[in-house]
């Protein structure tokens, strides 16, 4: 009996969790307490309840909890209220439920934050490699002679409208599928301008597709300055710059069949891409035409290579505008970008040792320093 | 040597044609070349077997139609694995483009193992606002989806009485053609409620999902019409449908299409090097 | 006046989304709303722009009768009973309009999307020439990858798929993440070169 009564006096024991600590959620915009405890050590509880108490107000009832669950968010909590925190634990013996609630928690407001803390990693990256390209940039306003490594593609874009010139046949451009927010549209833009000025030098028709309607609007504005700055305004021909659809696939077929028809002799595909850049490239290698593509699209890369002359790969159609243009100010953030590429190989290098070795010293992951992992 | 040139320079029609033919004749005749089960694809299969009866698997639809060859196989493959184990499903989906094959996938294979709607099968469908609709789930699914998506309230639909939140899904499974997607539920999802999650990806993106793998933040891939085809094979394999697998007859012609292209590249070398050869010896 | 008033606003603009990034707070948010809708709005009106450049190319088509002509009587006719079908019966399940896109817009779409397998067979077999020692090396990937890829593989070899997945996973994902590190430093020097104005090539012309 008496073995009995201490046994149920002990099942009917539970222990309540502790240390419940309650912060403001931080890199947020507010209206978000988090709350950590100590989870009970009754091994058979079957939960947690949460309250929360707003001052001067009743203990609310917000959420049952597993009983492996240290931590909650609580994002209905309005800002610059004071709130505190009880959990309790629970566990069923026969028909009751036991309780046991913990001690309150700190008082605790919530309130928006200014800057994100986890995003310092991210704006130490920035301030790094912005004081680079501009210090190159610096560098090369000061008359400095900076080395870029010959690209063929580019190299090629002379040889190719000479080519276009010589047949009489046009210059088909197409500046991608992407809209004027993508990178690889700004940079096929920047070519296109280039492109422009030797066709305006040479009359040379320029055939310029475009799927994007804004894309069509900065084109057409891009090719007619290009004419007018080289003199030659009368040769401009506003039709020859289109907007045709902004279906992806009723686009490719559009510029299938203009390749077919006019049969350009030269075919720029610079830009973003997806599935249609082999059904264009394809239909272009089949009608003779010299093909100049690039993209930043890692997928459609393999088939531009394989079916186009020359290939611009990923970074090497940012450059374009630079290469072709010759300005101090592009080339030099060029250089800058490549010295940015060697610091963060070298941390790459040197973050992987010390993670290696963080294995036999803790102390050196440095991950976690910087919130990864 | 006239015929190693012509090896060398096969008319792409002739080519075509060749294709058309070689990938056409599976589609009518399969041969029935199994798909051998990859170890990720058997994750996915014993993870849905191990969902006793009368629980919920979860589903999100996050792709297109541009996607429906390589993922929608996979829908209907899962759908019949649960059905058959008289599992409850819960569709919903990130895309609202999705919505329409989820609805079809739906209709379709309820109707082969009987199930009913509201009692064995719920169709959420689309919500817009992505963060609001993962993390909302998390704490109660009726507030993320207060109705399905025909606007019965969930509170009188009879099988979401027993399901709150993650807590209550042994299994989810995203089949995924972009952003958002898998990516999404492992983030929120998987890292704040610790939903246990696997993933069903066109055959492009596959290996961009292997680290998630490794770190264990995906339990099971299925990777494009291959991986359609593996599950579609687990599943006729322990009986739980004999149903047409369209992943599984596809391979066919995928696997002889793969063929005739390696055939094709082996011919053009042959025409390549023997044209390089004589005309050296020309050139000497 | 011209370029400087677009400058500016790049320049503001491009400052402005680069703090928001680290900035949390419900106002720094709102700011960012307001702007992503500003965005949706002049695509909007793009969008007019784009169909008013449609219609004008290919009524001039029309007039001069040049090659194809009647194509682009096809194209007009079409976007103008799409256009009507859509704001008279709606966009919603059983519309005219649901009934054009599944059954031209989507197996027409399927259609083109197909042709990339006869295209890639032709591609192959054009491109894929042992010409010199990286082409070899190349050609032999494609081998293996192709073969493990599908079930004859794995009844060729156990090895294929497995060394497939290798290739994939290993060189292929070093090789693919280089050209992502790289684009990624791209396109912030390129972003900071057009914030800044030092890239002016989309604002039309040279650079003066």
């Amino acid at each position: 009996m008496h073995i009995f009564l201490i046994t149920l006096m002990l099942v009917s024991q539970i222990s309540p969790p502790s240390c419940v600590t309650s912060y403001d959620t931080p890199n947020d915009a507010g209206n978000s307490i988090t709350i950590h405890w100590t989870l009970s050590t009754d091994p058979n509880i079957a939960g947690y309840k949460l309250f929360r108490t707003q001052q001067g107000q009743e203990p609310e009832f917000l959420s049952f909890l597993s009983p492996f669950e240290k931590q909650y968010l609580d994002e209905n909590v309005k800002n610059k209220i004071p709130y505190t925190y009880q959990i309790t634990a629970f566990k069923v013996v026969g028909n009751d439920t036991l309780d046991a609630g913990s001690a309150v928690s700190n008082i605790v407001t919530s309130s928006p934050q200014w800057f994100n803390t986890k995003r310092l990693n991210v704006l130490i990256g920035i301030v790094i490699f912005f004081t680079l390209i501009l210090y190159f940039i610096m560098h090369a306003r000061r008359g400095k002679k900076l080395f870029i490594r010959r690209i063929a593609g580019l190299d090629a874009v002379d040889e190719a409208v000479g080519r276009a010139t010589e047949m009489g046949k046009p210059i088909l451009y197409v500046p991608g599928l992407s809209s004027v927010s993508d990178i690889a549209t700004i940079a096929a833009i920047n070519i296109l301008g280039e492109v422009a000025k030797k066709t305006a030098q040479y009359e040379t028709t320029l055939l310029v597709p475009n799927r994007d309607p804004i894309v069509y609007t900065v084109a057409r504005e891009v090719v007619k300055e290009a004419y007018t700055s080289v003199g030659r305004p009368d040769v401009y021909k506003a039709d020859n710059i289109f907007f045709i659809t902004d279906s992806q696939f009723a686009y490719a077929a559009a510029v299938d069949g203009i390749m077919v028809r006019e049969k350009p002799a030269t075919n720029f595909f610079l830009g973003m891409f997806w599935a249609e850049s082999l059904i264009l490239a394809e239909t272009g290698a089949n009608t003779g035409a010299i093909q100049i593509a690039g993209t930043d699209s890692i997928f459609q890369l393999p088939f531009f290579i394989t079916a186009c002359d020359y290939t611009l790969i990923g970074e090497e159609l940012y450059a374009a505008s630079a290469y072709l243009s010759r300005e101090p100010l592009l080339l030099g953030s060029l250089v800058g970008q490549d010295y940015g590429k060697i610091v963060i190989v070298s941390i790459v290098i040197l973050a992987t040792i010390l993670m290696m070795l963080s294995a036999k010293i803790p102390v050196l992951n440095i991950l976690k320093l910087f919130n990864i992992g | 040597m006239k015929f190693f040139e012509i090896l060398g320079k096969i008319d792409r029609k002739i080519i075509f044609i060749i294709l058309a033919v070689v990938v056409i004749i599976p589609l009518i005749k399969p041969f029935g070349l199994i798909s051998k089960a990859s170890s990720r694809a058997q994750s996915v299969f014993d993870a849905v077997d191990a969902i006793p009866a009368g629980k919920p698997l979860m589903i999100s639809i996050d792709f297109d139609p541009a996607s429906m060859p390589e993922l929608y196989p996979m829908l209907t493959a899962i759908l019949r694995h649960a059905f058959a184990k008289d599992v409850k499903v819960v569709v919903l989906g990130l895309w609202l483009t999705g919505m329409g094959l989820g609805e079809q996938a739906l209709a379709t294979v309820s109707q082969e193992y009987n199930k009913e709607y509201g009692k064995d099968y719920v169709f959420l469908g689309w919500k817009s606002g992505i963060l609001p609709v993962v993390l909302g789930m998390g704490e109660d699914i009726k507030k993320a989806y207060p109705a399905d998506n025909y606007g019965t309230p969930l509170e009188s639909i009879p099988m979401m009485q027993s399901i709150k939140n993650y807590r209550d899904i042994p299994f989810f499974i995203s089949l995924s053609a972009g952003s958002a997607g898998y990516e999404t539920w492992i983030a929120y999802a998987q890292s704040r409620y610790g939903l246990k999650i696997g993933a069903g990806v066109t055959a492009v993106s596959a290996a961009d999902a292997y680290p998630y793998l490794q770190t264990g933040q995906l339990t099971g891939l299925l990777g494009g019409m291959k991986g359609a085809s593996e599950y579609e094979f687990l599943v006729k394999q322990k009986g739980y449908t004999n149903q047409f697998s369209p992943a599984s007859q596809a391979m066919d012609a995928q696997s002889l299409g793969h063929l005739l292209i390696l055939i094709l590249i082996v011919l053009g070398n042959i025409g390549y090097f023997f044209t390089r050869h004589s005309s050296r010896k020309e050139q000497q | 006046m011209q370029r400087t008033i677009p400058l500016a606003l790049c320049l503001g603009f491009g400052i402005f989304m680069i703090i928001q990034f680290f900035i949390p707070h419900p106002v720094s948010n709102a700011a960012y709303d307001i702007v992503l809708k500003w965005i949706r709005l002049i695509t909007i009106f793009a969008l007019v722009l784009g169909v008013g450049s449609l219609s004008m190319h290919h009524t001039t088509k029309i007039r001069r009768k040049i090659t194809g002509w009647q194509y682009s009587i096809v194209t007009i006719i079409g976007v103008i009973v799409t256009a009507v079908i859509g704001l008279v019966g709606g966009v919603g399940r059983g519309s005219g309009l649901q009934v054009i896109f599944q059954n031209i817009f989507i197996p027409v779409n399927a259609t083109m999307f197909s042709i990339l397998a006869f295209y890639m067979a032709s591609a192959a077999y054009r491109a894929f020439r042992a010409r010199t020692k990286e082409a070899t090396i190349l050609l032999i990937a494609a081998f293996i990858v192709m073969l493990g890829m599908v079930p004859i593989g794995s009844a060729i070899s156990k090895r294929l798929p497995e060394l497939a997945e290798w290739i994939l996973t290993v060189p292929n994902t070093a090789a693919k993440r280089g050209i992502i590190f790289g684009l990624a430093l791209g396109s912030i020097a390129t972003s900071l070169k057009i914030i800044l104005g030092i890239e002016r090539g989309w604002l039309g012309g040279g650079r003066q």
